[in-house]
């Protein structure tokens, strides 16, 4: 449903151009969990904001559900690294923001991002303000926020990074169970991470980026029976032959 | 939370009552003008007390609304176009270290002629003038405000397709509102330090009347009213007491909401209930009222016009910029030709004294310097290593600094006249007092955020508290020394042009000065020639004086002694 058509991002720093993602033509189709891991200064999170529609290719074509991409994806949504929460809203506030921004009338908006916030676990934090939260409700509430809107194409920039182990695994289950769910709308999810193994983990397809600029060095499909483990036989092997496209 | 508890069912009716009589103020010039002629002449009198200290309120009130108004025109396009920051930003700084006291006289001199010598062109010159020491920094604060918002929470408020006035509501007017409160308290002690300054200036040497607390003190200690002067300087630092107290403090406590934390800190469990306590009961029903015109407003027509209006400047920008670059080119062209004919020879006589002024002026602004450093570094340094000290002495930094020092000037006068070697002492005095509040300031915050583990690394090292004042807290302290000491010298500058020449019991005090040339030109010989020169010099001078030595040195102590990796 979304087409990257040979697509190009460069950026000027001080009258000179640095080519960021250079080329990249893929294509990312219905209910798939995708992806993209690459060494830092790959271009990962910028191909994120390309797919989202938060910054104009230099050159090459976005084709969501056939139709050229121009400006911000609508029927998208996204979750970043560092939550992104507007700290003087409150928890439910937030979460009706994009709700807000398409219109919908008051109860709908209310009605829409209770039922979000229960369906991450947040169902007593409504009142509270961000600050009050810790950083994997914090998540959970950016979660709640991205499928409010219920989109059909999910994008994830490193959103477990800024967690703790013990509150990224188990945030990392959830969101699998989430994309599983098939009460939700969101069956699409495209997400930025620097760990392989959490690649593995999740993905049904891995794509592997080369550094500076970002190019497609590999594209492989992750068939590992779900729900995965670490210790399941395979697993290391995947994680290996990944790791030696990067490097 | 906070819509639970209900207001006080008194508190709308008062708001509508306050509001008539604001605009029973203000409806009609020659009304006010009317009462204006009525309460000019008189000789002020202690029951005159309240009405002074609201003119004064006001003048300021309006300035600053004025100011917000420009900053946040300002700060937003330096924030948002790169084109406009190159331009905003320099014009910025040099707008905040020019003396802008210099230019009232020139101010009050293009008001009348404009407007004619009434009372309206008066207030406006008062106005302006405070506007000129308020816009700059709470500009800057519009800007921080605005560049610092983090990218990912710009991407997501983005990504969620919000746009127009929703992403102004939910995002960039709060964005702004630390910062642009913080240099609110700033601008506001900026102000009033501005406007007792008019005011006496206004009530010195001319026979114009700006009635307010400022010209009543000097009113009342030119004919050695004291009574009326103590009076008066209580009402002040009553009036600046409780607007810290009743609108700084609460709004500051309430401010803190909208800082981005992104870990959960120990300010959580006051995070819940700050805004319940510091909102003041006054708030409660406009944010009410906000709220519900906010649900009224027709959104989608209301972004569509803003956006055809904003694409509509674009254009006409684009279309405009040719014919406009001719304009101001040809503005410039006009000024220069209006400022060259102000300069032509012949000049008066004194003009010859300028190059000698200047260095007075010089001297007596380092001898201040020098005798400021000479009591606080002591006291901060002392302070440095009890923290219940350093917490006291902050809150008294605090109150003195916005206390404005120009209200003091009428009283060192009266106090030294024909003492200590008489006029040169009162004008370093002046100065001094001017002075001392930023450096106590920003030396005090500079002590107070050297870290403590540091300090107690080198007490385990065996170091005296000597040695580690001098290996340790003076270093640190180094950067805020610079940087108060910047605005203490911008300051002193204004300073100087109000006490190198001083009215008092209708004698005219003066040493030799760029500030008492200045006042001599507008109020004594009327030359224009040697306000334009002297304006001149003096601008010239801070601004290069900032460039080559601040500037400077300011970044040799950033990079040298900055804690922080």
């Amino acid at each position: 449903m979304l087409l990257l058509n040979r697509l190009s991002k460069s950026v000027e720093d001080r009258g000179r151009t640095i080519p960021v993602i250079q080329d990249v033509t893929l294509e990312v189709p219905e209910r798939q969990f995708l992806c993209i891991v690459g060494p830092s200064g790959s271009g990962k999170s910028t191909l994120l904001r390309l797919m989202m529609g938060l910054t104009p290719p230099t050159s090459g074509t976005l084709y969501y559900h056939g139709l050229p991409l121009d400006g911000v994806n609508l029927r998208a949504a996204m979750v970043f690294q560092s939550f992104a929460l507007l700290p003087w809203l409150t928890v439910q506030a937030n979460v009706e923001l994009g709700l807000r921004a398409r219109d919908l009338p008051d109860e709908e908006c209310r009605r829409r991002a209770a039922y979000y916030l229960d369906k991450v676990g947040l169902d007593g934090f409504k009142e509270a303000y961000p600050g009050e939260l810790s950083g994997g409700m914090k998540q959970r509430a950016a979660l709640a926020r991205a499928l409010a809107v219920e989109p059909d194409l999910l994008c994830m920039d490193e959103p477990f990074s800024g967690l703790d182990a013990l509150t990224s695994a188990n945030l990392r289950e959830e969101v699998l169970g989430l994309w599983a769910d098939l009460a939700l709308p969101v069956h699409t999810v495209v997400m930025v991470t620097h760990i392989i193994e959490e690649a593995v983990l999740m993905a049904d397809r891995v794509v592997v980026l080369t550094s500076r600029p970002g190019r497609i060095a590999a594209d492989m499909p992750v068939t590992l029976p779900r729900p995965r483990n670490k210790r399941d036989p395979g697993f290391d092997e995947m994680v290996d032959s990944i790791f030696e496209k990067i490097v | 939370m906070s819509e639970s508890r209900p207001s006080p069912r008194w508190l709308p009716a008062a708001l509508v009552v306050a509001l008539l009589a604001l605009a029973a103020l203000f409806v009609g010039p020659d009304r006010v003008l009317r009462l204006a002629a009525e309460v000019a002449p008189r000789e002020p009198a202690l029951r005159d007390l309240p009405a002074a200290a609201g003119w004064s309120l006001l003048r300021m009130t309006a300035s600053y609304l004025a100011s917000v108004v420009v900053a946040w025109i300002a700060g937003y396009a330096a924030a948002t176009r790169p084109g406009a920051a190159r331009i905003l930003l320099p014009l910025l700084d040099v707008g905040q270290s020019v003396p802008v006291l210099g230019f009232f006289p020139a101010a009050i001199y293009v008001f009348i002629t404009l407007l004619g010598g009434g009372r309206v062109s008066l207030e406006l010159a008062a106005i302006f003038l405070i506007f000129t020491s308020q816009v700059w920094n709470l500009a800057f604060g519009v800007y921080e405000g605005l560049s610092t918002i983090p990218h990912e929470t710009r991407a997501a408020v983005e990504s969620l397709g919000v746009r127009g006035l929703l992403l102004w509501r939910t995002l960039l007017l709060p964005a702004c509102v630390p910062s642009l409160l913080y240099n609110s308290i700033l601008s506001w002690a900026n102000g009033w330090y501005f406007l007792i300054a008019c005011e006496i200036i206004v009530a010195g040497p001319v026979k114009y009347d700006l009635p307010g607390l400022g010209s009543m003190l000097s009113r009342a200690l030119a004919r050695g009213d004291l009574t009326l002067a103590i009076g008066d300087l209580i009402a002040l630092v009553g009036v600046v007491l409780a607007l810290e107290l009743l609108v700084w403090r609460p709004l500051r406590a309430w401010s803190r909401r909208f800082r981005y934390d992104t870990q959960s800190d120990e300010r959580v469990s006051g995070a819940r209930t700050l805004p319940d306590l510091a909102l003041p009961a006054l708030v409660r029903p406009l944010r009410a009222a906000a709220r519900a015109l906010w649900r009224r407003l027709p959104l989608a027509r209301l972004n569509h016009a803003l956006a055809a209006i904003g694409a509509g400047t674009v254009r006409a920008g684009r279309t405009l910029r040719r014919p406009l670059l001719v304009l101001s080119a040809a503005a410039a062209v006009l000024a220069l030709v209006a400022v060259g004919a102000a300069l032509r020879p012949p000049w008066p006589a004194e003009a010859a004294s300028l190059p000698l002024a200047l260095l007075l002026s010089f001297l007596r602004i380092n001898a201040a310097y020098v005798l400021a450093l000479l009591w606080i570094i002591p006291v901060a340094l002392w302070v440095s290593d009890r923290p219940r000290a350093l917490r006291a002495l902050s809150v008294v930094a605090q109150v003195g600094a916005s206390i404005p020092a120009t209200a003091f000037f009428p009283v060192l006068v009266a106090l030294l006249v024909g003492r200590f070697g008489g006029m040169e002492f009162i004008s370093i005095a002046l100065a001094l007092t001017g002075m001392q509040w930023y450096l106590l300031f920003n030396l005090l915050a500079g002590v107070g955020r050297v870290p403590q583990d540091l300090r107690e690394s080198l007490r385990a090292l065996g170091l005296t508290r000597r040695e580690i004042h001098r290996s340790l807290v003076l270093p640190a302290c180094m950067p805020s020394l610079v940087t108060g000491s910047v605005a203490a010298w911008g300051g002193t500058w204004n300073a100087l042009i109000l006490s190198e020449y001083v009215v008092y019991r209708g004698h005219v005090y003066q040493v030799l000065g760029l500030g008492a040339l200045l006042n001599r030109a507008t109020f004594e010989t009327g030359s224009r020639s040697l306000l334009f020169l002297s304006l001149g010099l003096l601008v010239l001078t801070v601004v290069s004086f900032n460039r080559l030595v601040w500037d400077r040195l300011y970044r040799y102590v950033n990079t040298r002694y900055r804690l922080e990796a």
